[in-house]
């Protein structure tokens, strides 16, 4: 059930774990959540894979010691999370769920968060104009919450996690319904972050997002642990199957007619419904890099990309037989 | 956006002191906050016009009505009885329940407080919301059934500070009552209508040693203790109209002796606070408070 890809990174042994899970169970009743899972979280950018439903959610707030485990230990930086709050000022998390307090402006809800993250006001200011700048928020820093785009909003929920300066970062499915500058500016931050020495565990359910952040990948499929280890081995499987992708545009049928003109692009259909395409590509690297040059060449305004995952389903099935 | 400058923040070696304090303060901070955008305020401020409104119908229609008699039936019987509890349930339901349902949860459990520490603090922005609630509609209420009378002033600002006084800590202890119910039961709103119907409306008004139980009645004896609600008869003569109405048997105990006196009165509904809100922080503590994940829809 849990296949150590042959090759695996190479890890210093005696650094301390960031993040520890030993033998940890969740269960919602008779649901299971998470199934005896024991994993460990070094330093840099960890990605976090797994279809809808995998566990993902329940790993991060297991970490960042939202939910008790039913079963085993968490640990964050040697301390056990459950209950102990002085630990938040060390962990920020970016939730997935797409929700704020819709009446602040977006530098209102930073500064809130980081006053509720106990900095002083003048230090709190501070770090509100700092963060807000370092997501490219600064523009749009005064205008409510509920006028922002999913990918100012996303930008801002990130910078609520970056503005008490935790080192220790869970980014729950950051990139989600982003438009193509906003997820490329998304994952210069966390690449970045990583770099700054800053642990980062981004959960995504798109192998691709993921590959671009960083080569240590930890799958996960229905609560349980199937791999860890190199992206690169998983990336061979994946490309066996035809890679999903699901544009949204206004103008979805030039949008359409565009895509049509790429060779890697192997099947389109058009979801008048939801006003977007769907494409079937085996170089999805290519496709998304090709992205931004359509808006910026062509004016052809991407309002959101998103993978569905059933090539990964299909990869995790693999695995889980294997 | 599309241009927008990404830098991300410099490494610090010296990342900026923090304190519980000020922690602490920011969550009284946004929940009051909180209070002032939703609409709840609202919809208490029209149900306390409620008895200001009738005051002046009252007053309007019926101006040979006392306004002792006026000021004891809408400040003292229809205010605590109705409003009161109404305010307190609709606000202490949401302390925990509001955010959990706006998802907004978490960026609260992901500050470094403790889970008790944020029920406490936001009882006591519901504490602080409801108390001006109550001590600006009452001080709004007297002013509608004494303006014009021939009553002193004086009085009139005497008599509705201690109304409001006494109204303020009735309604304290509801929202503590409230806010505990409102992590034991899911159905909050509901269960606490009916204890409000049943406990606070029907026990309270029986002459019995049950009515010991609730907040209105050590709420009552407070209010008869330090004022008085004797009203001039049509007919000549006086009316202590209090104790008929709260079944206080003046007749065989003129002094009360046999009910608590105000400061144990006092101490019972300050003891209620505290414990109720001790139980529920501690409830905090052990509890985790899910939020619906896009994952988990």
């Amino acid at each position: 059930m849990h296949p150590e890809l042959p090759n695996q990174v190479a890890r210093p042994a005696e650094v301390t774990p960031v993040v520890a899970f030993h033998d940890v169970s969740k269960w919602y009743g008779n649901v299971i959540g998470i199934n005896k899972l024991t994993l460990t979280v070094r330093a840099g950018v960890t990605g976090l894979l797994g279809p809808n439903g995998a566990g993902k959610s329940t790993l991060l707030q297991l970490a960042t010691g939202q939910l008790k485990p039913s079963q085993g230990a968490v640990r964050v930086r040697g301390q056990s999370v459950w209950n102990n709050s002085t630990l938040n000022r060390r962990i920020g998390l970016c939730p997935e769920q797409d929700a704020f307090y819709e009446w602040m402006t977006g530098w209102d809800f930073v500064h809130t968060c980081a006053r509720l993250s106990g900095l002083a006001r003048g230090d709190a200011r501070a770090a509100a104009e700092r963060t807000v700048d370092a997501v490219g928020m600064t523009r749009h820093k005064d205008l409510a919450i509920r006028g922002y785009s999913k990918g100012m909003r996303q930008r801002i929920k990130l910078a609520q996690a970056l503005v008490h300066e935790p080192d220790v970062l869970f980014l729950d499915e950051p990139l989600t319904g982003t438009d193509p500058v906003a997820r490329r500016d998304l994952m210069d931050i966390i690449q970045r972050l990583g770099g700054e020495g800053k642990s980062v565990l981004v959960s995504s359910h798109v192998l691709h997002e993921v590959e671009s952040l960083t080569p240590s990948i930890v799958l996960l499929s229905r609560g349980r642990l199937v791999a860890e280890g190199n992206v690169r081995q998983i990336r061979d499987l994946i490309d066996e199957h035809p890679h999903q992708i699901v544009l949204h545009a206004g103008d979805y049928r030039r949008l359409a007619a565009r895509l049509l003109a790429f060779d890697d692009v192997e099947g389109i259909r058009v979801l008048s419904g939801e006003q977007g395409v769907m494409v079937e590509t085996r170089a999805p690297d290519a496709f998304y890099g090709r992205l931004p040059t359509l808006y910026l060449d062509e004016g052809l305004e991407i309002k959101a990309v998103y993978s569905d995952d059933d090539n990964l389903e299909a990869v995790f099935k693999y695995l889980v037989r294997k | 956006m599309a241009n927008a400058t990404l830098t991300t923040p410099t490494a610090r070696q010296d990342v900026p002191p923090m304190s519980r304090a000020s922690a602490f303060w920011a969550l009284y901070a946004l929940t009051l906050r909180q209070h002032v955008h939703g609409k709840r305020w609202l919809v208490m401020a029209l149900l306390f016009l409620l008895p200001v409104g009738l005051a002046v119908i009252v007053r309007w229609t019926a101006p040979n009505v006392p306004p002792e008699a006026l000021e004891f039936t809408l400040a003292m019987m229809f205010v605590p009885q109705a409003l009161l509890p109404i305010v307190a349930l609709l606000y202490a339901s949401g302390i925990v329940h509001d955010e959990q349902e706006e998802q907004t949860i978490t960026y609260l459990l992901l500050r470094p407080i403790p889970k008790w520490a944020i029920y406490t603090i936001k009882l006591l922005a519901v504490m602080t919301t409801t108390a001006v609630l109550v001590a600006v509609f009452t001080v709004l209420t007297y002013l509608a059934i004494y303006v014009g009378t021939q009553v002193p002033a004086g009085e009139v600002a005497a008599r509705s500070l201690k109304t409001a006084s006494i109204q303020v800590l009735a309604v304290i202890t509801y929202c503590s009552v409230f806010g505990l119910m409102s992590l034991l039961t899911k159905r909050v709103l509901i269960v606490g209508i009916l204890y409000t119907a049943i406990v606070e409306s029907l026990l309270a008004n029986l002459p019995f040693s049950i009515r010991w139980i609730t907040v209105i009645y050590y709420t009552r004896l407070i209010a008869y203790r330090t004022m008085s609600f004797t009203v001039p008869r049509f007919n000549g003569g006086s009316q202590d109209i209090a104790a008929d109405a709260w079944q206080l048997d003046t007749a065989s105990d003129p002094g009360l002796a046999e009910h608590p006196q105000l400061v144990t009165c006092i101490a019972v509904l300050v003891l209620t606070s505290l414990v109720c809100t001790a139980i529920a922080g501690w409830l905090c503590m052990q509890r985790e408070f899910h939020v619906k994940t896009p994952e988990k829809e």
